[in-house]
């Protein structure tokens, strides 16, 4: 017994110096209810483990990393309110998270005044980090690339891989990342020489396509585009192929396993941009600690794998700094230049954004019931 | 032809759904808004029924029937019974109502979570048919003919039972029908039970074909909007108002712009409102909300 209660002594003492030492905050916002949920769900997780692995490791600059974080729930005054008692209340070091371009926008005046670093995970909108006037934000960061060349992406594969001459597109006119993609991928392709020969809207909460996708039906179009996402993308490809359009569809990076359950088979011949390739093996080993944490399988592995390697990132930044002072970590970040993180080598550009990273395109596939790597694009 | 065939497609589920509203107005003389709340009821009972205590499909629609309906039952016992009982200010119901609406929703995300489910895919027979050129989708049929099947037996029941003669009594007068010794207090229960069951109907048919997540009542809105139309109270006028929002909405997106059509729907509720406010079968009454 006196020598379980010594050993039980020597391993706590041996465990002093990373619990001793006051934790390094670092706030993070996700969307855990609402429509983008699922999303949320897996970047609260995948930073759990980032954060885990970290402290096991003995931490950042021998302090434990502590996550602070709140829901947004989709609202942007939800986000403004969680940045804002974030940056004034917690006093993190920075914060990362959540995927929404809209979310991010939102918050981004909050960050700028607070002079604390934001690593979005998944916006794509270009306004994320720039201004109206395309001055750059201090304070804003991604680690995803944008729409602008998911909108080439899309276009380039539509004209060059599968010869498509005319293309018809439906977007959600309520949504800034839809807007996006959508102008970008228009000039894009009527750039390579293709034809925009349908160009349908909906509303967000919409849940009815089926009169837009009828004039999309007799547009004559090659391809059909849906640049959006949320619950309304397996929806309008279910509608698409219940008024028999068995036409290829391609979307941004809106695709998530979730899909399957509410599609079916009617996915496809569906081709989605990804940021990565569920099954490129180097991610492997994380989405095995994701299950055995979680109990679950990371469906939405995009939002999952960029929030890990911002974690990652942001403590190759405070090391780099040699300080939690949220201006020194700022700094840091901006300098950031051929970190080999878990998806990707990044190096940030003036623009605090990364750079030449490929566009990885996923095809789905009925018999396996899950989205497969089907090649890759880098737009010039 | 097809644009005409998605709207009575989507006109046939407004109507279950609007057959709703009409049926408890008739009664009560008020706009019950949980009734959105009670469709989600049944998405989600027939969710769980088929895909966690693997039941089939019809003993799970069965379950979703009867759930729907009594949660309807308790809604109007445990909300709107001791509000009757103080006041005859029907503006307190409709606020109650509303109240219900919220908690029905909010306690699916709180319970199961928001994320967006699906009935499994062999729910329904899926399935193409072209016919002329038109696009038919099997859920199209099935959805339509649902309608058809369920409107007819509630107006066999209203009209061919002694409970739907008492509930007809009661929709011409309440105090009266119970002073002829009508058991009034059964008569809204079973009201609200048959309302139950035909939001239950709506609520199926709207996740097989459109998923399904806590919010999905909101799109009672439109069915509601479609009940006034055609005139709240009336059975075949909530029909009829459905099919034509039904095909505004898509003839609207169709040929004119999408981004028109809710433009288009709430404009054709002010004008029905200001024209004939009373809806084009309603009985003109004087507080009508």
């Amino acid at each position: 017994m006196r020598k379980f209660l010594l050993t039980l002594l020597a391993i706590s003492l041996l465990a002093v110096p990373a619990f001793s030492a006051e934790p390094i905050k670092i706030g993070e916002i996700a969307t855990v209810t609402g429509d983008f949920a699922a999303y949320g769900v897996a970047e609260v997780e995948s930073v759990k483990i980032a954060v885990a692995e970290i402290n096991a490791a003995g931490g950042v600059l021998g302090r434990p990393l502590e996550v602070v974080m709140y829901d947004c729930r989709t609202r942007q005054e939800d986000m403004v309110n969680a940045a804002r008692r974030l940056v004034e209340q917690d006093k993190v070091v920075a914060v990362i998270g959540p995927s929404g371009s809209g979310l991010c926008i939102a918050a981004a005046p909050i960050f700028n005044r607070g002079h604390v670093a934001h690593l979005g995970t998944l916006p794509t909108n270009p306004l994320v980090t720039v201004d109206e006037s395309g001055k750059v934000r201090p304070y804003n960061f991604r680690i995803c690339f944008l729409d602008p060349y998911q909108g080439a992406i899309m276009a380039q594969f539509s004209y060059i891989n599968l010869r498509a001459k005319k293309a018809a597109i439906l977007y959600d006119v309520s949504s800034d990342y839809s807007q996006g993609q959508r102008e970008f991928f228009i000039k894009s392709f009527e750039k390579s020489g293709g034809k925009i020969v349908a160009d349908e809207g909906f509303r967000g909460e919409d849940v009815d396509f089926r009169s837009q996708l009828t004039n999309m039906k007799d547009s004559d179009a090659d391809v059909l585009i849906f640049p959006f996402m949320g619950k309304s993308l397996p929806l309008a490809v279910k509608q698409a192929r219940e008024l028999g359009i068995e036409l290829p569809i391609v979307g941004g990076d809106g695709y998530g396993d979730f899909m399957w359950e509410i599609s079916g088979n009617t996915l496809r011949n569906t081709f989605w941009v990804s940021h990565v390739d569920r099954y490129d093996p180097t991610l492997k080993a994380f989405f095995d600690k994701y299950y055995e944490e979680t109990k679950t399988e990371c469906q939405e592995f995009m939002n999952a794998v960029m929030a890990y390697d911002c974690v990652y990132w942001l403590k190759d930044a405070i090391e780099r700094a040699g300080s939690t002072d949220p201006e020194k970590v700022r700094d840091a970040l901006e300098q950031t230049k051929d970190l080999k993180l878990m998806h990707c080598v990044l190096t940030m550009d003036e623009f605090h954004n990364p750079t030449g990273k490929d566009g990885v395109i996923l095809r789905c596939d009925e018999t396996e019931r899950k989205s497969l790597f089907f090649t890759k694009i880098r737009p010039e | 032809m097809q644009q005409i065939i998605n709207g009575l497609s989507l006109g046939s589920v407004y109507a279950l759904i609007a057959v709703g509203y009409s049926l408890v107005y008739s009664i009560l003389l008020f706009s019950n808004f949980a009734h959105g709340g009670f469709l989600v009821v049944g998405g989600y009972a027939c969710y769980f029924l088929l895909t966690q205590w693997g039941y089939s499909v019809p003993v799970s629609m069965a379950g979703a029937l009867i759930a729907s309906g009594l949660t309807a039952i308790i809604t109007e016992r445990l909300a709107y019974k001791p509000i009757r009982e103080r006041t005859t200010t029907t503006l307190y119901l409709l606020i109650a109502s509303m109240g219900v609406n919220i908690i029905i929703e909010n306690l699916f995300v709180v319970t199961v979570g928001g994320r967006i489910r699906a009935l499994p895919q062999n729910t329904f027979p899926t399935g193409i048919f072209k016919i002329a050129g038109v696009t038919l989708s099997a859920s199209d049929i099935i959805s339509l003919v649902t309608a058809v099947i369920f409107l007819t037996m509630l107006q066999i029941f209203l009209n061919k039972t002694r409970w739907g003669l008492a509930i007809r009594a009661a929709a011409c007068d309440i105090r009266t029908a119970g002073l002829m010794g009508v058991n009034v207090t059964f008569l809204i229960s079973l009201v609200f039970f048959v309302a139950g069951i035909l939001a239950a109907v709506g609520g199926i048919f709207l996740s097989v074909r459109y998923s399904l997540y806590p919010q999905l009542g909101s799109i009672t809105t439109k069915a509601f909007i479609a009940a006034v139309i055609g005139g709240l109270g009336s059975l075949p006028g909530a029909v009829v108002g459905s099919l034509i929002l039904g095909l505004a909405e898509m003839l609207t997106a169709g040929f004119i712009s999408s981004q028109m059509r809710d433009l288009v729907v709430y404009s054709l509720l002010v004008i029905m409102l200001l024209i004939r406010p009373a809806g084009f079968f309603g009985k003109a009454v004087s507080e009508k909300i």
